[in-house]
């Protein structure tokens, strides 16, 4: 019984931070190559938001392969522009993001005019509340995405680069790598991710409302951060990033759990923060240590 | 040890080599100059495939400019670079490597974060795949220890790089130049951080090299691992090629005599102001010694490892110490701790009697100690700021009255310091970057001549400054050692620190060599006491 | 010797040693005279399509609810001079806000309230420091990190509420004028005049721009950049506290949700003002120009198209687009300093 409540938790858990991973599988490589990107939230805004537009019966109803397809290419194309404006305009990564996590907060406002979409298909539904031999569907969604990045990071060449680039980028030039090809990429593939994670946020809520995404981009920060990427580039794991995103979930489901009622909410945030402050120093003592080891 | 057999073929015209293969690396005409001082001019050498090519020469003679042509990162003024008969389009790394040529740097240009593997396969992981995606990592792993094992070492090949030790990412890189089918390797200066065995399993795997039919260009201070390794030499000074003979036909001393054998007289005037230091055969010296007895800079037992151990030395005012030693030598780590900017780990420094708190800049200048860096350009001037501003930067707050920055007084030091350096153009709101090399090094002089210091530390003042600014440069260390300041001269410029100093300290691998007085200090000796162990070496390694 | 003598618009190396012409000496200010053209362009195109947008009134009441940004744009600009950044000004803000209304509330005195917020400001923004310096963390991290910490803290300390009802003496220091200028918008521009005065006339602005162009080269000149650092951040943790304050005044309210996005218009404002994000190059007359083109524009969108969505869309582009601009610039500039 107890272990049934538990596994039921984990579940409840697992399900609820699902957009976290398959966002935080792209940022990881994002991070990776030294870049990053805040926009992940905005973005999810926005293309909830086209999503909603384009499926509910309430406005232009039209099929949803339609939608999933918009959101996936629409995402793409957020992410390829946020890539070009720091590969060719050479702009930094943090002022990009920043820049295109408030504009596309202004598309999301304008297309939606305040109002909510609350009309959606069923199929759409399935996604989020539907299981496969007792599984939530949600979570062999985010299985594929967490092994699919995984091997795309440690076994094909592509993703061995990124590391390159991460790691050292004067050598990666010298080696020949394209880090315009790269970093285009990583910042697409995040946004790919952003449309997925979409996908499966809005068949669990079920709603779609202007706060939508809202503050998603530091929760997914934190969980790269605290799953060991390096924010200083070439090291990092997508799986590392997944388990941090389980875990921080959890401690907030726990803080609901443990009855502290509303204000458990609003210790979230500082929480968070103090994993980001955690996170960092163990990458500090990580670096310090290897800069002994490489003097001795 | 392995004996290394020579192979002294040049391979002329007539030597029956065929046109365009087996001719190795071909170097013809190169030149580059940078601001009106010629790096390199009229440069031609071969390296034959299986031969090790040694260059020699100091600091400043052109070595790391013409690798750096070869390698592709930089494009040369004039002349070609032919592999195999065949020209290289120059200027363009990939372009360089893919016609053969590979180059091992002193920091390896490696990925700290990636693995032996990694480092070996990343930008050619071509006929790795399965299925057409995905890495065979297996296989990847095996051909890794395999070069590895090849050269001699046998590391953790699944650890990051930055986890082990330099010899050993040395190793990776060689391999992966190996990898890329290179036909010629250049080495700069690959033992200048190695222990003497790391060195030693370096030198196996040159054999290795050697007999795969590799060329090799190697770069180093070392005379005797010149003598033990090389077939020919090249010997560059100022910028072109003095001597090129097969290694055997030097001698140390004939060596060392091409890389530094000059005219001093033009570099360092007899004039009025030079009566202090006149040769002692001259016997009557018409002004008084200034070295009094207690010294200005006192440095005792002063270690910080890796870098340097046990470091005592004094300083007295009016005194220039030279501080000479191989690359590597730790005589820039030693300045950089009386300065503070590093912390020591032990010992400690003393100005005027007043010990320093280790690693404050702050208090060291407070105290009237200056260091001007060998690193001009990134460390000693802050390039896109203007002559003014880096002029005064360090004395902005002894100058200003009540906080607030006098402009007149500002603007009469900084023309008395352009006036009296002679610095040019002697616009005052240029851009520091738009200066000359020696009008840069003038500027980070004024710099500190302003805080009015009594200990002066010069790291290889006058590298990559061309021949006119270099004699005034001399001239005024001597007209301020007049004056009393204790100077501690750091140079790889053999004549300069014979010209310049009272007396000669030597460092050697992170530890004092030896002392020498102005009177017994000659090239040679300082060359001899700065070079590792080099007689033991020579002879096990002699055929 | 050929040292080469640099040209810089027509003029040889003479010329600037004797009489530099009015224009050549204008050079560096390229970016802020073209801040105040496109202000000028921006009013023109007011007058023309909305009249009543340049009204004097409209204008100071319009102004009213910026001056917490234009005052934080100030140690913005600074920090982002010496090549940092500061991403918690928002939540220290916040924070700030908590602590006065809990103050207030507790001992009932706005003085002691002031002096809690200011405290809260200057802690928030000396630990960003700390974290800086000491641990060596990059400032993006920390204040990423510091961001969500001040936020949740304060979120948690006020359990969503909100403080109110201070006393009217206090709130009429939103909307007092002396002279016709509103006394907010003063104490800002006395406060950018002694900025600007700090900057031209003391060590202390070469200091900055030294750190900002190459911090290494500064430590080896002996400027104290660890001090510099702390002393900004706390600086901008402390504004984020007067903000705070003036917050308080104008809406009487004290709650945790203020300056939600806030850092985001500082540092949109202090970049389009000219200030380099790489660092070293800066200035404030640019910084407040920059503040008043943002607030401007932004004003004009709402009050001209009635689309405040259209707002978010322009800050974002026009943060890209400056920066974007800089390059630019930056890469046709001539030799001066």
């Amino acid at each position: 019984m107890i272990a049934e409540l538990w596994l039921g938790t984990l579940r409840d858990v697992a399900v609820n931070a699902v957009p976290t991973i398959i966002v935080a599988c792209g940022l990881t490589l994002v991070v990776v190559t030294r870049e990053i990107d805040i926009s992940v939230g905005s973005a999810m805004g926005v293309l909830a938001t086209v999503l909603g537009l384009l499926v509910s019966p309430a406005r232009f109803g039209m099929s949803l392969w339609v939608g999933i397809a918009a959101v996936l290419v629409l995402g793409a194309v957020i992410g390829l522009v946020n890539g070009a404006l720091v590969v060719w305009g050479k702009v930094p990564s943090i002022i990009v993001t920043l820049g295109t996590l408030t504009a596309l907060q202004g598309v999301n406002a304008l297309l939606l005019h305040g109002e909510q979409i609350t009309q959606l298909p069923s199929a759409l539904r399935y996604l989020g509340v539907g299981r496969i031999a007792g599984i939530p569907v949600s979570l062999y969604l985010t299985a594929i995405v967490v092994i699919g990045t995984m091997l795309l990071a440690t076994r094909t060449a592509l993703g061995r680069r990124l590391y390159a680039v991460g790691s050292q980028p004067d050598a990666a030039r010298l080696a020949g790598l394209s880090e315009v090809r790269l970093k285009l990429f990583v910042f697409a593939f995040t946004g790919v991710l952003v449309g997925v994670a979409t996908l499966a946020s809005v068949s669990q809520i079920a709603v779609i409302e202007p706060n939508l995404g809202r503050g998603f981009e530091l929760v997914v920060v934190t969980a790269v951060l605290v799953g060991g990427t390096s924010i200083h580039g070439g090291r990092g794991s997508v799986v590392g990033a997944a388990i941090a995103a389980i875990v921080l979930e959890g401690v907030r489901t726990t803080l609901i759990l443990l009855r502290l009622g509303e204000s458990a909410t609003y210790w979230e945030r500082a929480i968070q923060g103090a994993f980001i402050l955690i996170a960092v120093l163990i990458d500090l003592l990580v670096r310090s240590r290897r800069a002994t080891v490489r003097r001795a | 040890m392995v004996a290394i057999p020579r192979n002294n073929a040049e391979g002329g015209a007539g030597d029956g080599v065929r046109a365009g293969v087996g001719r190795g690396l071909e170097v013809d005409g190169l030149a580059k100059s940078y601001g009106g001082v010629h790096a390199l001019s009229g440069v031609s050498l071969a390296v034959r495939p299986g031969q090790v090519h040694a260059l020699v020469g100091e600091n400043g003679a052109g070595k790391s400019t013409l690798i750096k042509i070869i390698s592709g990162v930089v494009s040369p003024d004039a002349g070609a670079v032919s592999m195999n008969g065949t020209p290289i389009p120059l200027g363009h790394v990939t372009l360089s490597q893919q016609a053969g040529v590979a180059t091992i740097h002193q920091e390896s240009t490696a990925f700290p974060d990636l693995n032996a593997i990694d480092n070996l396969f990343v930008g050619r992981e071509q006929g790795m795949r399965r299925g057409g995606l995905l890495l065979d990592r297996r296989r990847m792993r095996e051909q890794t220890i395999a070069a590895l094992a090849e050269l001699g070492e046998h590391v953790d090949v699944d650890r990051p790089l930055a986890e082990l030790p330099l010899a050993s990412r040395q190793m990776i890189a060689i391999a992966r130049a190996l990898s890329q089918q290179c036909t010629v390797l250049i080495l700069d200066e690959p033992t200048a951080s190695l222990s003497e065995p790391e060195g030693e399993a370096l030198f196996r795997a040159m054999q290795t090299l050697r007999m795969r039919g590799i060329g090799m260009l190697y770069v180093s201070h070392r005379l005797a691992e010149i003598f033990a390794l090389s077939d020919v030499t090249t010997v560059l000074r100022d910028g072109q090629v003095v001597a090129h003979r097969p290694t055997a036909e030097f001698t140390e001393a004939s060596l060392i005599q091409s890389m530094v054998g000059r005219e001093i007289a033009p570099l360092v005037p007899k004039s009025a102001h030079d009566t202090v230091h006149d040769t002692p055969s001259d016997g009557a010296t018409t002004v008084t010694p200034p070295a009094r007895d207690e010294p200005m800079l006192l440095v005792t037992g002063l270690t910080r490892e890796p870098a340097f151990r046990d470091i005592t030395l004094q300083v007295r005012p009016g005194e220039v110490v030279g501080l000479a030693g191989l690359v590597g030598a730790g005589r820039s780590e030693v300045a950089r701790a009386v300065f503070g900017i590093d912390r020591q780990t032990r010992g400690e420094v003393r100005v005027a009697g007043q010990t320093l708190t280790p690693g404050s800049v702050p208090e060291a200048v407070a105290a009237g100690v200056a260091l001007v860096p060998e690193d001009r350009q990134h460390l000693g001037l802050v390039l896109p700021m203007s002559v003014r501003e880096n002029l005064l930067l360090v004395v902005l707050r002894r100058l200003a009255k009540f906080w607030i920055r006098p402009r007149a007084i500002e603007r009469t030091l900084v023309q008395e310091l352009s006036a009296s350096l002679a610095i040019r153009p002697a616009g005052p709101d240029l851009r520091a970057d738009a200066l000359s090399g020696g009008n840069q090094q003038k500027v980070v002089l004024g710099k500190w001549l302003a805080t009015k210091p009594r200990v002066l530390v010069l790291d290889e003042p006058t590298r990559g400054v061309d021949v006119g600014a270099k004699a005034e440069l001399y001239r005024l260390i001597r007209q301020l050692a007049g004056e009393g300041m204790a100077t501690l001269l750091i140079s790889s410029d053999l004549p300069e620190i014979l010209a310049l100093s009272d007396r000669v300290l030597v460092m050697r691998q992170g530890m004092l060599a030896g002392e020498l007085p102005r009177a017994e200090a000659t090239e040679e000796r300082i060359l001899a006491l700065a070079m590792p162990a080099d007689i033991a070496l020579r002879e096990r390694v002699a055929s | 010797m050929s040292a080469s003598a640099p040209v810089v618009n027509g003029a040889t190396s003479r010329d600037l040693v004797a009489q530099p012409s009015w224009w050549a000496r204008l050079a560096p200010y390229r970016h802020e005279m073209a801040l105040a053209v496109l202000l000028v362009v921006l009013f023109v195109a007011a007058a023309i399509v909305s009249p009543s947008f340049l009204d004097l009134t409209t204008q100071r009441a319009l102004l009213s609810h910026d001056w917490e940004l234009a005052m934080l744009t100030l140690p913005m600009m600074l920090i982002i001079l010496t090549g940092g950044i500061d991403l918690s000004v928002g939540a220290t803000m916040a924070l700030a806000s908590v602590v006065f209304g809990l103050a207030f509330t507790r001992t009932g005195s706005v003085g002691v309230a002031v002096a809690a917020a200011l405290g809260t400001g200057v802690v928030c923004g000396g630990l960003n420091g700390l974290c800086i310096t000491r641990f060596k963390v990059h400032p993006l991290i920390v204040t990423l990190a510091t961001l969500s910490a001040y936020r949740g803290i304060a979120e948690g300390m006020s359990l969503g509420q909100s403080v109110s009802g201070f006393p009217a003496s206090f709130s009429q220091i939103a909307t007092m004028t002396v002279a016709g200028i509103p006394l907010l918008g003063g104490l800002y521009l006395i406060f950018a005049l002694m900025l600007a005065f700090k900057l031209a006339r003391t060590p202390v602005g070469a200091w900055l721009v030294a750190m900002g162009y190459n911090e290494t080269a500064a430590r080896f000149a002996a400027v104290r950049v660890d001090r510099l650092k702390v002393a900004l951040y706390t600086y901008s943790g402390l504004m984020a506290g007067a903000a705070a304050i003036f917050f308080a005044a104008r809406r009487n309210t004290a709650k945790a949700d203020v300056g939600m996005g806030m850092e985001l218009d500082v540092i949109t404002a202090v970049v389009l003002g000219g200030t380099s994000i790489f660092g070293g190059r800066g200035t404030v007359i640019g910084t407040v120009l920059g503040f008043l083109l943002l607030h401007e524009s932004r004003e004009w969108m709402s009050w001209a198209f009635d689309y405040d969505e259209l707002n978010l869309i322009l800050v974002g582009v026009l943060l890209i687009a400056s920066v974007l601009l800089q390059r630019v610039l930056s890469g046709r500039s001539g030799r001066r300093a």
